[in-house]
């Protein structure tokens, strides 16, 4: 019993420390809300958070509170209800190591801003929307986050309003998340219908659940995790700051469709359907975008397609029906790529703005803390044996291999997973080794603590994450235990080919040149020419026959031609013939008298 | 039809058709309404004599009488058209405003 209380306690306790700079606003002088005291607010959020996730650890508490319902009609009532279960409660104490860190960097990397106590305060809210999804229990609660991430994503993509591309960037992520917001009313209201509840517990049926609500998750989770075919707006999403890269784009909002479908994975588990259209559309997702991270040169870009890959394979694993082994990867993750994105951050400032790796090299003596954790995060995300990502990752492909499953899908992804270890190895190669590239004096600089601790924290996390999350977590499913030896090593066996791939081809980039265009550079650098053909012909059309049916067919063919202007026309004709015999000219009418007597003298006689 | 039946049809038609067919001027009209009525006053000269009715020969004088009135109107008519309009063109007849 006291397990549950202070489980409860603590987690509201969490949550009420978040809230607290947001209520204190109205009331703040300069003191009080300042970005240091946000980050020690979401440091001690993320202490305390520790304890519920603790008390799951070692007793297997779980628990669904509810307060306040609010009753929308006699029969459909909607309660405000939390789910603290494993998903959730793991959740936040990740979420907000992660923050933390990005916070304390934040004060480092954007202390010459002058807005910003309100860029911490965007940071703020959208962390609190974002906790607000993981722990809803009913898709009220739910659909309040997700409004909320993608609110604060647009809010904070287009932070430097002044941008032309800042702009644009933000608009484009409104615009896919909103498709994708489509899917997830389409499978409330659903919901709704059908079940008479909005509350995920509720809803799984006995026998297969139809596939049309299910289709609408998996387009949500399409738009708002960046599969293929609304993906766009990830890599145009760095535009933003670094520290909203981090944040929002590797670690938190774009999990959130993912999170959804291990939410809901109860209705998806029993309809083969849907499951193998996340396992093809994640497989797809992750193929393209480690296709397209080949030839980027933009350090952010790299990183983003990166992510995209990621979260691409969090879908293959949930078309496997394995949502625990999701929500792993999820957790490590977040860890790395976090990681990654400040290190990037480091560089960037270090070299006075430049995003480009063609003019980056040698960094590895001028800031050793950060390339080495550079490192750590690339070996992480390649799945090098025994760090966090190995422990996620490694078990998908292990999964995907003694599945019962689609053979194309598992070779994308296998392809994918060697292409990963190619672009993390250029990265590398052309960042950090070889000779600098860079304008002879940059202001590299990292000694400032505020630097090194976040990046060296989220190291150590990436090293001990998965070890950790899977010694103290049961899982639900059985692992596969057996197999061959080639299957057992075949995510590190690709991993090498991949690595070797990319040793091969930097040697021939020094001593041979490569012809200047070929089609598969072209379609890799080029985003698989995915935006110019989907972004003009898609608007154009909508809107030609837009036109088309309401003005020209409805309004000028059907009201005007067909009532009136055409009636006018017809007249028009026959009065214009006429007119000229209605001159007022004797000799027309004495004329027309005399060929009607002919006439009839002819008829008669 | 006998042949003075053919000839005065034909005067009469004739100069109607060239009433209705006038081009520039007023005046063929009005001649040509001057041969109409003398087609039909020898017509109607004829008709006693052909009949051998002489009370019928009253006809061709009334005729004649109305037919001097008519053609002092129409002259008339004429000078009145020539000192408003300045000839009598008949293109200037038209009380359209357009």
């Amino acid at each position: 019993m006291e397990t549950t209380l202070l489980l409860n306690t603590s987690l509201l306790l969490t949550l009420a420390i978040i809230l607290t700079p947001t209520l204190l606003l109205p009331v703040s002088k300069t003191s009080s809300n300042s970005p240091t005291t946000i980050t020690r607010t979401v440091k001690t959020a993320f202490l305390i958070s520790l304890v519920p996730m603790t008390l799951f650890m070692l007793s297997g508490t779980e628990s669904i509170t509810s307060y306040w319902e609010w009753k929308f009609t006699t029969n459909f009532k909607i309660p405000l209800s939390f789910k603290m279960d494993q998903y959730s409660m793991m959740f936040f104490p990740i979420a907000l190591f992660v923050t933390w860190s990005i916070l304390q960097f934040a004060t480092w990397y954007m202390a010459s801003e002058p807005h910003i106590t309100k860029f911490f305060f965007y940071l703020l809210t959208f962390l609190i929307a974002m906790l607000i999804l993981t722990i809803a229990n009913n898709m009220f609660l739910l659909f309040i986050g997700w409004e909320g991430v993608g609110m604060m994503s647009f809010l904070l993509i287009g932070w430097w309003q002044g941008r032309a591309e800042a702009n644009t960037a933000a608009l484009q992520a409104v615009l896919y998340n909103r498709i994708g917001d489509i899917g997830l009313i389409l499978s409330m209201a659903w919901l709704a219908s059908t079940m008479n509840t909005w509350e995920m517990q509720q809803a799984p049926l006995p026998t297969q659940t139809p596939t049309l609500p299910l289709l609408g998750l998996i387009l949500a989770a399409t738009g708002k995790s960046a599969q293929f075919g609304l993906h766009p707006w990830l890599p145009a999403a760095m535009e933003g700051p670094t520290p909203v890269s981090a944040l929002l784009h590797s670690s938190t909002m774009v999990v959130a469709g993912i999170f959804l479908l291990i939410r809901t994975h109860p209705l998806l588990a029993n309809n083969p359907t849907a499951l193998t259209l996340c396992l093809c559309l994640g497989a797809l997702s992750t193929l393209f975008a480690a296709t397209c991270a080949l030839t980027q040169n933009d350090i952010k870009k790299i990183i983003a397609f990166s992510t995209s890959s990621q979260l691409g394979l969090m879908m293959v694993t949930i078309g496997l029906n394995l949502p625990q082994l999701a929500f792993l990867h999820i957790s490590t993750h977040a860890f790395f790529k976090a990681m990654l994105f400040l290190c990037s951050g480091t560089i960037i400032h270090s070299l006075n703005g430049e995003q480009d790796i063609r003019k980056m090299g040698g960094l590895q003596k001028m800031l050793p803390t950060t390339t080495s954790c550079l490192t750590i995060g690339n070996l992480a995300l390649m799945g090098t044996p025994f760090l966090a990502g190995f422990y996620s990752k490694d078990l998908i492909i292990e999964s995907l291999n003694t599945s019962y499953l689609n053979t194309w899908a598992l070779l994308l992804t296998l392809l994918a997973t060697s292409f990963t270890a190619t672009y993390s190895l250029r990265m590398t190669l052309l960042v950090q080794t070889g000779f600098p590239r860079t304008p002879t004096n940059p202001p590299t600089n990292e000694n400032n603590p505020m630097i090194t601790n976040p990046i060296t924290r989220l190291a150590l996390g990436s090293i001990l994450a998965g070890l950790l999350i899977t010694s103290y977590i049961t899982p639900t499913k059985t692992p596969p235990m057996t197999m061959p030896t080639t299957t057992k090593t075949a995510a590190v066996i690709a991993t090498a080919l991949g690595i070797a791939l990319a040793m091969e081809l930097s040697t021939m980039t020094h001593t041979l040149t490569y012809p200047k265009q070929n089609p598969h550079l072209n379609f890799s650098s080029s985003l698989g020419y995915f935006n110019p053909l989907m972004h003009r012909p898609n608007t154009t059309n909508l809107l030609n026959s837009g036109q088309k049916i309401a003005s020209h067919l409805i309004d000028l063919s059907w009201y005007k031609k067909m009532g009136p202007e055409g009636l006018t026309d017809l007249q028009l004709m026959a009065i214009k013939t006429s007119t000229t015999l209605h001159t007022g000219l004797i000799k027309t009418y004495l004329g027309s008298f005399a060929l009607s007597i002919l006439l009839i003298l002819s008829t008669q006689t | 039809m006998s042949f003075m039946h053919l000839s005065f049809y034909s005067t009469f038609a004739l100069s109607s058709l060239g009433l209705a067919f006038h081009r520039t001027h007023l005046i063929s009209a009005l001649l040509c309404l001057e041969s109409m009525m003398l087609s039909m006053y020898i017509a109607l000269s004829i008709w006693p004599i052909e009949n051998q009715a002489p009370s019928f020969t009253l006809m061709p004088m009334l005729m004649l009488t109305f037919s001097a009135c008519e053609a002092g109107a129409g002259l008339a008519m004429l000078v009145a058209s020539t000192r408003t309009h300045g000839s009598d063109h008949l293109h200037n007849l038209n009380l359209l405003q357009c």
